[in-house]
């Protein structure tokens, strides 16, 4: 099907350029309760996406490039479908702009080999391993588990000569771990995707989750407090980086599309913070390139090749990310799509940033700062007062502040992680920031 | 079933399906067939471009087999005769069920449904539809300087489903409509932005603006130039229709799903007829509410759409359910088991979720507060089916002073508490009734269209 789409769109004069995107999905997911399967599920799927660029006018007769897609499932009709395509892009009123070129494309570890030799009995060998691990945890019980893996292979042409292809892997689990008894019972909800199994890290994160389980039965409420904030792992990444599917602060603020259309405040090489920075300089890239990372791609939908952007540079902004489109409108080089946030080691231990006292954010509910502002008010699920190197959990109360504000008043770990979106120091303490009880 | 509401290839497979359930049910004690088509497209227009942006479709096959115990399901993308009654025999070929009997599939039922529409978008041009959203584009815009971009997006989606088991035949063809204004303003402070929104299961007759949404919406959105953070701590606080339906989805919604209560991880489990807020907390899921974003005739599981009360006078009375967990837990079903689409299992899910509405008229239930909070806007919600604990973002609140609202803004405004508390704490319910309209997910994934609302509440909780 491919070549006769190729052909039709090689043979309509109308289409200045064009791209096809052909996907296919195999996968299997597998759904476990306490003692039993809830639910097992494969699923195929297949389908070619088509962007036509052509040339439009407005109603001034300004000329410019309009652009059409249409997505087709196989056996479907060509022609109708591409003329469909044609006909938005010719109605679609843009500043001229074009679609990509060829460029070399790098070969970026996308699939988990391993996942690959025996797709559904790897899905079932993570869920056994969960629970054998969490036998060895007496308090908490595993009631719940969800493990997906899917296999997603990607071929992409173009007419200005592009012809690349991908395969990827993606393995999503989510568990529930529940303590105590009846009306006290408490639980701790986990949610990770890899590329690979063994990115999972299972047993470490599942002995971080059945801790915090125990000690939510133990947690108190919540104190009114203001000084150092310590986090780590998963939840700073978070922090930083943005849930795994929505993206983060920086990812919006960077955005070469805002920036033309005037909606961030932030410019190439000005300070991204508000006020002077009293804790570490920040340095950061946005990176397509990272092995196994969730938003890493050898080539995005364009077909923009992976990079491995300077984004930050000394807390000033060193790139906007941008697609052909705005980097054409905005005379930049494309960078394509904005890949995983990633941060040096900081200088300090771990252990030191752990030294003195102060309160600990475990999980929130869910830290979701204004996209344009970075401000924040989020409910604390579990966090811990730490005094004279004691641990009180707690429970509820919220963390309020401003995100860069925060970033600007803090220190980073020397220890680094990888949390799918993220690889950077494992943990950061935050000097200044309010938890209202 | 005389109307043509499937597209051609669903239309030429739907008589073979009934071969297809039994050929499942030699095996398995009970046996369906759906069909699922869904696609959606977006439409956008602002200060600086225009799109027109087809989602991914997804079109497909689900053969479901359940002995009571596992619910396996194969999903396959495409309408093809031949892969679908093979695929039935060697789907159920290798696998071994728990011997139950047969299981109930329902009342017997043959119907098909569509949206009642008075402007079908199927049958608005391109064309129509950009120029309706440059018109937006261009009103917003020249209401204030200070606005950097106005953001103008139309989004339809059609749905189309045949579920076929032993008893039941159904067909629909489900229309949604969502219009969205966003507007962004640039002043010394930085970059603030508002939105409006109108949404629908229904045609293009619901998404009208008028002149005062637009001035009311960039009024706001100028006024959040000038937004203090507000002081944290306990509020007498007016929840906007919107905002109080976040709180229902949040409290008795999520954590009544009852997957929550088979996973062992809703805490209201434990309180099936106990009280769990005030005499004037009435909550209900109804995916039948005319018109409604979260509507439609029947869940993905053949059952056909009626309104459930999950909380009566402050009496927790049930959840909302799919298959599985119902027969699990061994209660009535509900209408509630959905898929995003053909790739995805059914979970119990909500769909039009709301407080039931007072006898207050709204004037009178702000004139009760001296000093408070009025949130009109959310941005989004958190649940927490075990703890009990909610997180509700307001975009923005307004100060009350002495039973009347000022022009004093605040943003944002975090509004969290303990669930039994902030509903034991509403003490007034005005008359009047919203919905609106968003997506769901479970987790992080797993998205439904829904809406939620109900009344403007008056309560006492914990804003940051």
């Amino acid at each position: 099907m491919l070549g006769k789409i190729q052909k039709a769109l090689s043979d309509n004069q109308a289409i200045k350029t064009w791209t096809i995107r052909h996907e296919t999905i195999h996968g299997f997911q597998q759904y476990e309760l306490k003692t039993s399967t809830e639910s097992q599920r494969e699923v195929t799927s297949e389908l070619f996406t088509v962007d036509v660029l052509c040339d439009s006018e407005n109603n001034e007769g300004k000329p410019g490039s309009g652009l059409g897609t249409v997505s087709l499932l196989p056996g479907a009709d060509i022609n109708s479908a591409l003329e469909k395509a044609v006909l938005t892009a010719q109605l679609v009123h843009n500043e001229p702009y074009d679609f990509a070129e060829p460029a070399p494309i790098p070969d970026i570890e996308l699939a988990d080999h391993d996942y690959l030799e025996d797709p559904a009995g790897k899905i079932r060998g993570v869920l056994n391993t969960l629970k054998e691990i969490t036998g060895s945890f007496p308090h908490v019980r595993l009631t719940a588990a969800e493990c997906f893996g899917q296999e997603k292979t990607t071929h992409l042409v173009s007419s200005k000569g592009i012809d690349a292809t991908q395969k990827d892997t993606q393995v999503y689990l989510q568990w529930v771990y529940i303590g105590g008894i009846g009306d006290s019972e408490v639980e701790t909800f986990a949610e990770v995707y890899r590329r690979r199994i063994s990115d999972l890290d299972l047993k470490e994160e599942a002995a971080l989750r059945a801790q915090y389980t125990s000690d939510l039965l133990e947690a108190q409420g919540p104190p009114s407090y203001t000084g150092p904030i310590y986090v780590q792992g998963p939840t700073l990444a978070v922090m930083v980086a943005g849930e795994m599917l929505a993206g983060s602060l920086f990812q919006t603020l960077s955005s070469a599309a805002l920036k033309y259309s005037g909606e961030t405040p932030w410019d190439i090489g000005k300070s991204i913070f508000r006020g002077d920075v009293k804790g570490d300089d920040l340095q950061m890239w946005a990176n397509r390139q990272l092995p196994y990372g969730i938003p890493s791609s050898s080539f995005d939908n364009e077909g923009i090749p992976a990079q491995r952007i300077a984004l930050i540079q000394d807390n000033k902004l060193a790139a906007f990310i941008a697609d052909q489109r705005f980097a054409d409108y905005l005379d930049r080089k494309p960078s394509g799509d904005f890949g995983s946030i990633e941060i040096p080691a900081g200088s300090i231990p771990q252990s030191e940033l752990q030294a003195g006292s102060y309160i600990e954010i475990a999980e929130y509910s869910w830290f979701n700062p204004s996209p344009v502002t970075g401000d924040f008010a989020c409910e604390i699920r579990l966090g811990y007062i730490v005094e004279d190197g004691k641990r009180k959990p707690f429970k509820g109360g919220m963390l309020v502040g401003n995100l860069l504000d925060a970033l600007a008043d803090m220190r980073w770990s020397k220890e680094t992680g990888f949390y799918g979106n993220y690889l950077g120091p494992k943990a950061a303490l935050f000097n200044n920031l309010k938890v209202v009880g | 079933m005389g109307k043509k509401i499937l597209t051609p290839e669903m239309s030429a497979l739907r008589p073979d399906l009934g071969e297809a359930v039994s050929i499942l049910e030699e095996k398995a004690p009970y046996g369906a067939v759906s069909l699922s088509s869904r696609e959606y497209t977006r439409y956008l227009v602002d200060n600086n471009q225009e799109r027109v942006m087809p989602g991914e479709p997804t079109a497909g096959v689900i053969l479901t087999a359940f002995d009571g115990h596992t619910m396996r399901e194969k999903g396959v993308g495409g309408f093809h005769r031949d892969e679908l009654l093979k695929g039935a025999k060697e789907f159920v070929s290798g696998i071994h069920f728990e011997k139950n009997g047969k299981l109930d599939p329902g009342k017997e039922r043959v119907e098909d449904f569509q949206t009642e529409m008075e402007h079908d978008p199927a049958l608005v041009s391109t064309q129509d539809k950009l120029d309706y959203l440059r018109e937006m584009n261009q009103r917003v815009k020249k209401i204030d300087s200070r606005i950097v971009n106005a953001r103008v997006s139309f989004l339809e989606m059609r749905e189309k489903t045949v579920f076929r088991n032993r008893a039941v035949d159904l067909a629909q063809d489900v229309q949604r409509v969502h219009m969205s204004i966003m507007v962004t303003a640039m002043g010394e402070k930085g970059v603030v932005m508002d939105w409006a929104s109108k949404c629908g299961t229904a045609g293009l007759e619901v998404l009208s603006f008028s002149d005062d949404d637009l001035e009311k919406l960039v009024k706001n959105a100028v006024g959040l130039l000038d937004a203090g953070r507000i002081e944290p701590g306990e509020y007498t606080v007016v929840t906007a229709p919107g905002v109080s339906g976040v709180i229902a989805h949040e409290s008795f919604g999520h954590g009544v799903e009852t997957d929550m209560f088979v996973k062992e991880r809703a805490k209201a489990a434990h309180y099936v007829g106990k009280r769990v807020g005030s005499d004037l907390v009435n909550i209900y899921d109804d995916p039948g509410y005319p018109g409604a974003f979260g509507s439609y005739f029947f869940d993905d599981e053949g059952l056909p759409s009626k309104a459930t009360q999950i909380v009566k006078d402050g009496i927790f009375v049930r959840g909302i359910t799919d298959f599985f967990s119902a027969t699990k837990l061994g209660i009535e079903r509900s209408p509630n088991g959905r898929r995003q689409d053909f790739t995805r299992k059914v979970y119990p899910r909500m769909t039009n979720t709301f407080f039931g509405s007072g006898t207050m008229p709204l004037d009178e239930l702000i004139g009760q507060v001296d000093d408070g909070i009025y949130i009109p806007k959310v941005s989004s919600g958190m649940e927490d089916p075990k703890g009990w604990g909610i997180q509700v973002s307001g975009h923005y609140g307004f100060e009350i002073k002495n039973g009347v609202l000022t022009d004093k803004i605040y943003a944002p405004v975090g509004l969290t508490g303990y669930v039994p508390d902030v509903l034991e704490s509403i003490s007034s319910v005005s008359n009047d009734f919203d919905l609106s309209g968003g997506y769901c997910g479970k987790g992080t994934k797993e998205t439904v269209p829904v809406t939620d609302g109900g009344p403007h509440l008056l309560m006492k909780v914990r804003l940051g």
